[in-house]
């Protein structure tokens, strides 16, 4: 395979691993923010730390205990190799799971902010016009923290993209399977091919930067719509 | 087009049951009664007197809340039979003091999120933006509407979810006096249209004087008394940091537009009470309305003579019924034939006055000592 197309594979697994990470942290990180920012007991603070580690801790820790953890001798790997029949570690699986955890705070802190920020005030007036839980979270909360809920998609995305440590620890560098972008980057330092490298680095550079810009602009949009209404509001 | 609305049949008061006893952090709210829900039943309460928590509890948004409360037969929540009824089960609306209209949605919208929620409903979106008088905003971005506008559509909201109950906690305190004379006449008369019957929180006495027809009082977490509305404010005037007043309704009987001023008259009697002329049509077609009307002790003087040669327009002849001393005021209360009035003089005029029970006196009062939040619909409501 030549040095282009093993990079193209590359870019595929990444941009895979990023979207399937994405779509599972929204789905989990939703009802997680959601009871951190209703959450009135002392203990709150520690959920939210566990939630923060990602941030400080280096990802090769997080990497080496899931490593750990999704090998055939631990319970979690046992587990998957009953349910799927296949090994965990060193898998797509394995590298979606760890993004999982990685990208966490990533989705989860914009949306506990925003829940935090909307309050119980709409909500209280929707259940009173005969609204239940669910109906008012789509049709209250949803659209009045859009921003928030793209902002986390796309901070999670591309902080998915960026990973390195925890891959490497979990994953490996099988080609088509666990060999992202920023693996393959270190493979073409390692052999001197600064070319590839460049091409590689320029590229997920002006990529994220690009990702990062429209969030922002995008953000901006809603918030400066939703602060408006709030001044107005008073 | 609103006439059909009018409910013919008679229907039964419905009597609301309340029976809780919990510990918030600053008061206890105790309460133990039975509330007749007819009309428009005013609840009274410095503030911190617990009755946005107990309308906040009717309405099930306090999940602590530890006791029984139903309407009729319907036990919307009791801790003995662990029952507790959602709030979006309850039937009963809540207009906010702080309106809650829904930002990402217009007037139209907003007004859609009750109906959709309202599967039974019978009231369609255009009676409700015409008996709101909304139906020029109904496009609006609700952002862009003034105070008593948002309200209107908050209103207009809770009314088409179609409550059984509709809970009013002090909704129109931040409007300045006429866009809340106007608000009371619009709910006055949505009230009795749709024969709902509703909760009015208020710590305005004469904004409760104006639409209610009974008063809850209430002080620290307790009722301290359900009354018709006049008899319950006069009780009130035992209470030391509340302003001693005289609440009756007189009926309109004349406007003398030449001498500004509006004359009201009595039931029982050919007296008259003068007041600066009210808003009215050119039929004059509130001629015969009840008004209610507050005047305050401190503006009613009293004369043993007949003060012939007085500007004053208002004179009742009336006997002493009490006399009631403070330190340095007293209050006389003067019964001119079946309505008393409350006025407020000086311990050293009372005392110079030889003033006792049972004396034949005057009382004096301007006519702008007559307040009222005045009747007389709004020809245009722009």
């Amino acid at each position: 395979m030549t040095n282009t197309a093993a990079d193209i594979l590359a870019l595929t697994t990444t941009l895979k691993m990023a979207a399937i990470t994405t779509v599972i942290l929204l789905v989990i990180g939703t009802p997680l923010a959601w009871c951190l920012a209703n959450m009135k007991s002392r203990f709150k603070v520690v959920f939210e730390a566990i939630v923060a580690l990602p941030l400080v801790l280096p990802p090769t820790v997080l990497g080496f205990y899931l490593l750990l953890a999704f090998s055939p001798q631990s319970l979690p790997g046992q587990l998957w190799q009953t349910a799927t029949g296949s090994q965990l570690a060193f898998s797509f699986s394995a590298i979606v799971i760890g993004s999982v955890f990685y990208s966490l705070p990533f989705v989860v802190q914009p949306l506990q902010k925003a829940f935090e920020q909307l309050g119980e005030q709409y909500l209280e007036a929707a259940a009173m016009l005969g609204a239940g839980p669910l109906d008012r979270f789509f049709s209250i909360v949803f659209p009045l923290t859009k921003a928030s809920f793209i902002t986390a998609a796309a901070l999670g995305f591309a902080h998915t993209v960026g990973e390195f440590g925890v891959v490497l620890m979990i994953g490996g560098n099988i080609p088509g399977e666990t060999r992202v972008l920023s693996i393959a980057l270190f493979d073409h330092v390692e052999a001197f091919n600064y070319s590839n490298a460049h091409v590689l680095s320029a590229g997920l550079l002006v990529s994220s930067l690009i990702l990062l810009s429209s969030v922002y602009l995008l953000g901006g949009k809603f918030n400066r719509r939703s602060v408006a209404k709030k001044v107005l509001k008073s | 087009m609103t006439e059909n609305l009018v409910s013919t049949a008679a229907v039964k008061t419905p009597i609301l049951g309340v029976s809780i006893d919990i510990a918030f952090e600053h008061f206890n709210l105790a309460i133990n009664h039975s509330i007749e829900l007819s009309g428009i039943v005013g609840i009274f309460g410095q503030s911190g007197s617990g009755k946005s928590t107990l309308l906040r509890i009717i309405a099930g948004l306090e999940k602590c809340a530890n006791g029984k409360v139903s309407i009729e037969n319907r036990v919307l929540q009791d801790n003995v039979s662990n029952t507790f009824i959602k709030p979006e089960n309850r039937e009963i609306g809540l207009i906010f003091q702080d309106n809650r209209l829904f930002p990402h949605l217009n007037v139209y919208e907003n007004l859609a999120y009750a109906v959709k929620r309202t599967p039974q409903g019978k009231l369609s979106i255009e009676q409700v933006l015409e008996l709101t008088q909304l139906a020029e905003l109904k496009y609006q971005d609700v952002t862009s509407l003034s105070g008593g506008e948002k309200q209107r559509v908050s209103l207009a909201r809770a009314l088409l979810a179609e409550p059984r109950l509709l809970l009013l906690d002090e909704p129109f305190s931040a409007l300045d006096k006429k866009t809340k004379a106007h608000m009371l006449q619009i709910v006055k008369k949505i009230q009795q249209q749709l024969n709902i019957p509703m909760l009015y929180i208020s710590h305005s006495i004469s904004e409760l004087q104006f639409i209610a027809k009974q008063l809850i009082i209430m002080s620290s977490g307790k009722i301290d008394y359900i009354a018709p509305t006049h008899q319950a404010i006069h009780r009130l005037n035992n209470i030391d940091d509340i302003a001693v007043k005289t609440s009756l309704s007189l009926s309109i009987a004349e406007h003398l537009a030449d001498f500004g001023l509006t004359r009201l008259s009595f039931a029982d009697t050919s007296n008259s009470v003068y007041l600066p002329l009210l808003e009215h049509d050119s039929k004059q077609s509130d001629i015969g309305q009840l008004l209610p009307c507050i005047i305050y002790a401190r503006d009613i003087s009293i004369s043993t003579t007949k003060p012939e040669h007085s500007s004053i327009v208002n004179q009742l002849a009336g006997n002493i019924s009490e006399i009631n001393q403070g330190a340095t005021s007293a209050i006389i209360i003067v019964q001119c034939s079946q309505q008393k009035f409350y006025a407020q003089i000086s311990l050293w005029s009372a005392t110079r006055m030889e003033l006792a029970i049972d004396l034949p006196v005057y009382i004096q009062f301007k006519a702008n000592a007559v307040h009222s939040f005045h009747l007389t619909e709004p020809t245009n409501h722009a």
